[in-house]
């Protein structure tokens, strides 16, 4: 049970090294890849190969990048995005858990409903865009409702399957120790489907970027997807390279954030 | 020891599908006596595992009933199951999964009751890895462990359900022992359902024949082995092969039946 150190024989120390230098050459490509799209970009714009009006370049962006750092407004539209996007994934994914909760308790109320879940699913919500705009207003509300309505329906299906997917067994087991069906829920079910918790959460991390965005480009006045769409209208090239940037950083760091917290999980 | 410690009277059992009614048990009767390890074997699908649903209380049958000590049989009556595969909780530790049937009774925070798991835990060398969780086990440790989960709630009737059929081999043999000799320690009276006619007669006092469905009890076969001490032993018996060239026929006839 308990790992003991051990001697490696002189074939293991080959392996080990062979897969440490493994790793470090993946890193090491990546790292040069990115160096290299960034340096072609540069020249080719620099040279006029590409013009910088229509093709920007990582210079001029980490100007107006820059610019907007000093000037503060970077963070303003960064907070506004992010609390977007924050509310809407924590929204959503509460709200997604008990409706699937809601479903798995009730087989009457799952077979009722199966058909407009489906339907929810099937469709591509920015299409309620607009009835979302006239019926909760233009502005930061309409932005999570738009988030919320493209998390909450996968989150409801994931978990959904997850919870039915419980062994029929386990079931029984606590049955026969004369379990009730809260007990089956919260000591069974809901810890059961925990690592597909985790993976709804990472999969929400990225929904609910698109879901901001997508409800910035509809209506905003403020935020990255605003930035992006008014950039482009202006043809501020600059501005859009930037902002997709810093877009990019965000759901990296949000991502990882989910990452850390299921090696937590794993580790239980 | 009474005969009739518990008993199934008539009991039959039908499943309803769309398709139309399946018959499974048909007029089953037959008692087990206190302490009595008995098994049932017969032709696959033949509702072997029904019998043990029935008996849990998981299933209610169309008609006849079960009685225990002559009453009928209600949740208060603990009986305790056991699956092929251990069921552990992987996000359990040992020592949570063995009082998992006390948590859900209410008493987890029974002293008496936690000082039987401890001791159990003891008794029966899990007790250094009761901070464990399930998949730092081997499968025979883990089965154990499963075992002491249902022995801590002070089962009546102990139900066993191919317990052993997901082991290897080498494995399957040893773990017979070990249970073997937990539950005679234990003073436990089981019911076990399996395939492996070796298996039934090398653990059992007695092994009830099933047929195909509907299912009827074709015989039961009363086991007196030369040497009792544990079932590797048991196998060794003179007798052995021709309690299991008896059962083996009965099996065979009745899934010719069909």
């Amino acid at each position: 049970m308990q790992r003991k150190k051990i001697d490696y024989s002189n074939e293991h120390i080959k392996y080990l090294k062979l897969k440490k230098t493994d790793k470090i050459t993946t890193i090491l490509a990546q790292i040069f890849l990115l160096i290299t799209i960034i340096a072609l970009w540069e020249l080719l714009t620099q040279l006029k190969v590409l013009d910088p009006f229509f093709w920007s370049s990582p210079s001029r962006m980490f100007k107006t990048l820059f610019d907007m750092i000093s000037s503060g407004s970077l963070f303003e539209h960064i907070g506004i995005t992010m609390a977007e996007t924050i509310l809407g994934f924590i929204i959503a994914t509460a709200l997604g858990y008990f409706i699937a909760v809601l479903l798995w308790w009730s087989e009457k109320l799952r077979k009722i409903l199966d058909p407009y879940i489906v339907v929810l699913n099937a469709l591509p919500k920015i299409a309620l865009g607009p009835i979302i705009i006239i019926w909760v207003g233009a502005g930061m509300p309409a932005i999570i409702t738009m988030c919320i309505l493209i998390c909450v329906v996968i989150t409801t299906l994931s978990m959904l399957s997850a919870f039915l997917s419980c062994d029929k067994d386990k079931i029984a087991l606590m049955r026969s120790m004369g379990a009730n069906k809260f007990q089956i829920l919260f000591k069974l079910i809901l810890p059961n489907a925990l690592p597909e918790f985790v993976s709804v959460l990472k999969i929400n991390v990225g929904m609910s970027w698109v879901g901001t965005i997508m409800g910035e480009y509809l209506v905003s006045k403020a935020g990255l997807g605003y930035l992006i769409v008014y950039g482009g209208q202006v043809f501020k090239l600059d501005l859009v390279m930037a902002s997709t940037l810093v877009l990019c950083l965000l759901a990296c760091v949000m991502y990882l954030f989910v990452g850390i917290l299921e090696k937590k999980v794993r580790k239980k | 020891m009474s005969d009739d410690y518990l008993q199934l009277k008539d009991v039959s059992l039908s499943y309803h599908t769309k398709e139309g009614e399946i018959k499974a048990l048909k007029n089953i009767n037959f008692c087990v006596k206190q302490n009595e390890y008995i098994s049932i074997v017969g032709p696959s699908g033949c509702g072997k595992t029904t019998i043990l649903s029935l008996i849990s209380g998981l299933l209610k049958p169309s008609s006849g009933e079960v009685l225990f000590e002559g009453k009928k049989l209600d949740k208060s009556i603990q009986i305790g199951y056991m699956f092929q595969r251990d069921n552990l909780f992987e996000w359990r530790t040992i020592y949570k999964n063995v009082i998992l049937g006390l948590e859900l009774k209410g008493m987890a925070k029974d002293k008496q009751s936690l000082e039987r798991a401890n001791n159990l835990l003891k008794k029966y060398g899990l007790y250094d890895f009761k901070d464990c969780y399930p998949s730092e086990l081997s499968g025979g440790m883990r089965q154990r462990a499963a075992l002491i989960r249902t022995l801590v709630l002070k089962p009546k009737v102990l139900l066993l359900d191919e317990p052993f059929s997901a082991l290897d081999y080498q494995t399957k043999l040893n773990v017979c022992d070990d249970v073997h000799s937990i539950i005679t320690k234990e003073k436990q009276t089981v019911i076990a359902v399996t395939h492996d006619i070796g298996e039934a007669i090398s653990m059992s006092d007695r092994v009830a024949i099933l047929s195909s469905r509907p299912s009827i009890i074709k015989t039961v076969q009363e086991i007196h082995l030369q040497h009792i001490d544990s079932p590797l032993k048991r196998r060794e018996s003179p007798e052995f092969s021709k309690y299991f060239d008896n059962i083996w026929k009965e099996i065979d006839n009745a899934e010719k039946k069909d």
